[in-house]
């Protein structure tokens, strides 16, 4: 059989993207159904694709791949190829799974949207992008989608753009991914001076020596931080929650922001030649997972919650990644995918519900938003890590990598992050649900946004199960976890949910953040300031780039204008020149001929008297002077 | 006395003097080409004259002012012609009344 039809998963969101961006905004309100189906016809196809590859294993050729060449360079040729293999069918099914999931929510959370055909062009050329990217089967094709997710990072980040927040927000996602980028495409660059090819069979099996490899993992992973927001380059993230809600879930939650994650994946062999690359890459991961889970206890804005429990979760897919395991960080990969973007969609009814994004307005929604409210705690208990969700068995894969590496003070750090993310995960499900009503007008959502939801909800409640089989598919094992692994990473996670209770459930009243910020002033302050990491970039790359922006502006003003200027008043004042010569001269000969000849005409006219018999005496006179001249000198 | 060139020639002289004093000296434009004819004939006598008593052999002179009085009837009727164009506008002959082509 043949299984040309695989590119059709990527073709289908991308056709629906070429029909509704041309059209006016009232037609493509009316195709919004052909996005929504073309998701879908993705997904039907994606699953036949995953059948097709069962049972999987390492399997040495790829099920199905198509290359087409671009470009010659020289006597290289430049290709590009898709070729489905065990994990691009994962990433094919938890891409479309979540992408339709979105899609099907979007319909009831943007009804309201006049730009809603806009909304869904992107999302499909997005699920385009993030389809190639996890089919592609070289660095190129993979690079190339990355930047085409990018671009529908930004507009949809900016989606609202009459606003100002989210419009800064998207430039700001923007440059600080491209900031990443750079070291994505220096890499390919130092791959092509190297194997002169981007295939991942050959670079991949390339003999690469311990230095070159280090720098190209070095560039990768900065790439990769810059797409998955991790430490230093974070910052984007919180800000891109501007965007409207399920986006977030699909793209800043779920999909794009793993492709750096995906990108070290695909790029391991490189990593493993380096060494360096794993350990610099478990250390982002852990300050990442530990510091953002720091700051998501004390945003009050229930998306950046969110966003910065994304940083952290993408942190703790780098420490897999560092500790040496692609399959463990796959795995997290795949699980935080379903139950981030279930948390997300469930923040969008909340939203929806509350009509406010703080979490210091809402309480008691458990009650009025009752699927809602068991969904988001199965996102909740998947997150904070508790059996049999699962975040759990992921997350205590990882945990299981690291001390098997005997990388014992990484553990102990990925354990504390793991506490607080079960301490802020706690925080937020207490406050929103159980704390004292606040509201009066709270409504469950649309149909259209609960049932994707019950089915994200169901996927992380039993995926967890099938972690051993993920692992058999993926050709790596993944064992159940051991004992005591399991029973420490629970114990954090219930001490840190104990400790949310305590602080945030217990009482029957909102938790003044003033008491806290008096009891530890300095710890508060930083952690309200976000490490001061905007604070500095603010200060120092942008403001040293708005001072040059503004030198360059008044050099501009002063010097450029001044010679455009000063040529300007230069040929006017020569024109001025011009002009007087034009009036005095010229005009002068002309009106000066014209009034003579007339002043002339006025002394000329009084001969004409009018008079007959002067005229007679005239012409009398005439002929007497000719007849006398005529007489004195002689004929 | 017998009637010889210069007999004639004063004669013309003084029917050209008249002439000339009257188209000078009228106000109606009638009397002015009466006066205009006086010197025309004393061309004509002239013509006759010089034609009669220097070349008696040949004609010329009598045919130039046979001739001449053929103009001469042509002009004048033109020139009445006007006269009563002028005195249809102006109900007057008189010279003076007609000064358009003042400068």
């Amino acid at each position: 059989m043949s299984m040309d039809y695989v590119l059709l998963v990527p073709l289908l969101p991308a056709l629906a993207f070429a029909v509704l961006t041309p059209m006016p905004r009232t037609v493509r309100l009316k195709l919004v159904p052909l996005a929504v189906g073309a998701v879908f016809g993705s997904l039907v196809l994606s699953i036949a694709a995953f059948l097709a590859v069962w049972p999987g294993g390492q399997q040495l050729e790829p099920a199905w791949h198509g290359v087409v060449t671009i470009a010659h360079i020289g006597d290289r040729a430049i290709s590009l190829g898709l070729a489905l293999e065990p994990m691009s069918a994962v990433m094919l099914l938890v891409v479309t799974i979540v992408g339709a999931a979105v899609q099907v929510y979007s319909l009831g959370y943007m009804h309201r949207e006049e730009r809603i055909g806009w909304y869904y062009a992107a999302l499909s050329l997005f699920t385009a992008a993030m389809l190639v990217l996890v089919l592609s089967n070289d660095f190129l094709g993979l690079f190339m989608a990355w930047e085409v997710m990018g671009l529908c990072s930004y507009l949809l980040i900016g989606f609202w753009h009459e606003q100002e927040a989210p419009r800064l927000a998207s430039i700001k996602a923007f440059l600080t991914t491209k900031v990443g980028d750079l070291g994505f495409m220096l890499a390919l660059a130092v791959i092509y001076a190297e194997v002169g090819v981007f295939d991942f069979a050959t670079v991949l099996g390339h003999d690469w020596s311990a230095g070159t490899a280090t720098f190209v993992a070095l560039l990768m992973l900065f790439g990769a931080m810059g797409k998955s927001a991790q430490f230093p380059l974070h910052t984007w993230l919180p800000d891109a929650m501007a965007g409207p809600t399920p986006a977030s879930a699909l793209i800043h939650a779920a999909t794009m922001v793993a492709a750096g994650v995906f990108l070290i994946v695909r790029a391991f062999p490189i990593f493993e030649a380096s060494g360096i690359a794993l350990t610099v890459t478990l250390w982002v991961g852990l300050g990442t997972a530990l510091l953002s889970g720091l700051l998501a206890m004390v945003q009050h804005d229930i998306k950046k919650v969110l966003a910065y429990s994304t940083i952290s979760q993408l942190g703790f897919m780098f420490i897999a990644l560092g500790a040496g395991s692609p399959t463990v960080a796959l795995y997290h990969l795949v699980t935080h995918a379903y139950f981030k973007s279930l948390l997300f969609l469930g923040a969008g009814v909340i939203i929806h519900a509350a009509h406010t994004q703080d979490m210091r307005q809402m309480g008691g929604l458990a009650r009025k938003l009752p699927v809602t409210s068991l969904t988001f705690a199965a996102g909740s208990l998947a997150l904070a890590g508790v059996v049999p969700f699962s975040g759990f068995w992921s997350k205590d894969e990882i945990l299981a990598v690291l001390l098997h590496e005997q990388q014992y003070a990484a553990f102990a750090i990925a354990l504390a992050a793991a506490f607080v993310t079960a301490f802020y995960v706690a925080r937020l499900w207490f406050r929103v649900f159980t704390a004292p009503t606040q509201q009066a007008e709270l409504h469950e959502g649309h149909r259209s946004m609960v049932a994707p939801m019950v089915v994200l909800a169901a996927i992380t409640a039993v995926i967890g199960f099938f972690g051993p089989t993920l692992g058999g598919f993926l050709g790596h094992g993944i064992p159940w976890p051991a004992f005591g692994t399991a029973a420490v990473s629970t114990f954090a996670a219930a001490a840190g949910i104990m400790l949310g209770w305590y602080v945030y459930g217990r009482r029957k009243s909102v938790v003044n953040t003033q008491v806290i910020k008096q009891r530890f002033p300095h710890a508060y302050g930083v952690l309200v300031n976000k490490y001061y990491f905007d604070l500095t970039y603010g200060y120092f790359i942008v403001g040293g780039y708005t001072a040059l922006a503004r030198g360059l502006a008044s050099l501009d003003a002063n010097v450029v204008d001044g010679i455009v200027n000063g040529a300007a008043r230069t040929w006017r004042s020569l024109a001025a020149l011009g002009w007087a010569f034009d009036r005095r001269v010229i005009d002068g000969v002309v009106n000066g001929s014209a009034s003579a000849v007339r002043a002339a005409g006025a002394r000329m006219r009084t001969l004409q008297t009018g008079s007959v018999r002067g005229y007679q005496t005239l012409v009398a006179g005439a002929v007497v002077l000719f007849v006398i001249w005529i007489l004195v000198k002689g004929a | 006395m017998s009637v010889g060139l210069p007999q004639m020639l004063t004669l013309s002289a003084m029917l050209f003097g008249i002439g000339l004093y009257g188209a000078l000296s009228r106000k109606n434009a009638v009397h002015v080409m009466m006066s205009l004819e006086l010197m025309a004939n004393a061309v004509n006598i002239n013509l006759v004259a010089f034609s009669r008593f220097v070349t008696p052999e040949v004609m010329t002179g009598q045919f130039f002012a046979v001739f001449s009085m053929v103009v001469s009837a042509a002009e004048i009727g033109l020139g009445l012609a006007l006269v009563i164009a002028i005195y249809r506008r102006k109900r007057s002959v008189e010279l003076d009344a007609v000064q358009e082509l003042r400068g």
